[in-house]
């Protein structure tokens, strides 16, 4: 089996404006950052097959928009801004078209949870989920980026425009909110 | 520290029960790279210029050059004031055509060395004349 590629940011950030590379340095962006997109978008979306669409409508929006990455931020950054933004557009869109009210995130999420033949969680991995679609949108994004991905505060400033304090004190209320709900209804 | 999130952490851990297909990753990867529509990308010169390039360099040669002239003229002001040794001054007044003001505006003579030097200029002066006749 031949080796893998060593990915090197720089390097690719260079090739994405040079029309002859671009098309290829895309394809190993792809390759280096479809695992931690695909997770992050499944964890708003819950379903892998809407998961499946909203990660490849993230890379496409970015292939497509790849001539204003100027590399002023990080790509990773800017990846995980498309992938939020289309998941969040996602599940607004679905629940639009299943006539719930936005709000209503509980129930929908869950509903798609029971629903995936891509889940084969326990019934406390059940309960966790249930518990994460009780907390706001906002909420609910500082929370599986941090529990999940143990991202720093200082990139998911970047990436969600928000204070580092005021993430830490969404994860704080989020994970008290979370406990309370667990202890409830276990 | 006691992370605040660990009493979630031990009771349900970080597997949120989710799967994928198998060789998901790999054939999605394919299928996305080769779905990629033709897009048009605006060249960007990413390589700096000579000048870039050059001037962390330049700035440092400048820097030097400051550094150095700034001891030039410290070094300067340094020897003037002192005479550079006595020998020297003597032999400048040994010279018939020296100019000893040079040594005068050092500061290092006395009105008293100025005047007993005139006056044995002028004793000279008049015993040559004082010869001739």
């Amino acid at each position: 089996m031949a080796a893998r590629e060593k990915y090197d940011e720089a390097l690719v950030v260079e090739q994405l404006h040079d029309p002859k590379l671009c098309k290829i340095a895309f394809g190993k962006v792809i390759e280096h950052y479809s695992s931690q997109l695909y997770w992050q978008i499944r964890r708003m979306v819950i379903d892998h097959d809407d998961a499946n669409d909203v990660l490849q409508n993230t890379f496409l929006k970015a292939w497509t928009n790849i001539d204003n990455f100027r590399g002023d931020a990080k790509l990773s950054t800017w990846l995980y801004k498309i992938a939020i933004n289309e998941s969040i557009t996602f599940v607004n869109k679905k629940k639009v078209m299943n006539q719930l009210s936005i709000d209503d995130d509980e129930s929908f999420l869950v509903n798609q949870l029971e629903s995936d033949e891509w889940f084969d969680g326990d019934q406390a991995q059940i309960n966790l989920q249930k518990a994460i679609a009780t907390l706001p949108e906002k909420q609910r994004l500082v929370f599986n980026l941090r529990y999940y991905d143990e991202m720093k505060y200082d990139e998911m400033s970047e990436i969600l425009g928000t204070s580092e304090g005021a993430l830490k004190a969404s994860y704080h209320h989020a994970v008290k909110k979370i406990e309370q709900y667990l202890g409830e209804n276990e | 520290m006691k992370r605040e999130d660990s009493t979630i952490l031990n009771k349900y851990g970080k597997d949120p029960g989710f799967k994928v297909p198998e060789n998901y990753f790999a054939d999605f990867n394919q299928r996305m790279a080769e779905m990629l529509p033709d897009v048009e990308i605006t060249p960007v010169d990413v390589k700096p210029t000579m000048w870039q390039r050059l001037k962390p360099f330049a700035y440092l040669a400048a820097m030097f050059a400051g550094v150095w002239c700034m001891m030039s003229v410290f070094s300067h002001f340094t020897n003037t004031s002192n005479l550079n040794g006595v020998s020297a001054v003597a032999e400048k007044m040994q010279d018939d055509n020296s100019n000893v003001d040079d040594f005068i505006m050092s500061g290092s003579v006395s009105d008293y060395d100025i005047l007993s030097y005139e006056d044995s200029v002028a004793m000279s002066n008049e015993e040559n004349f004082s010869d001739e006749e």
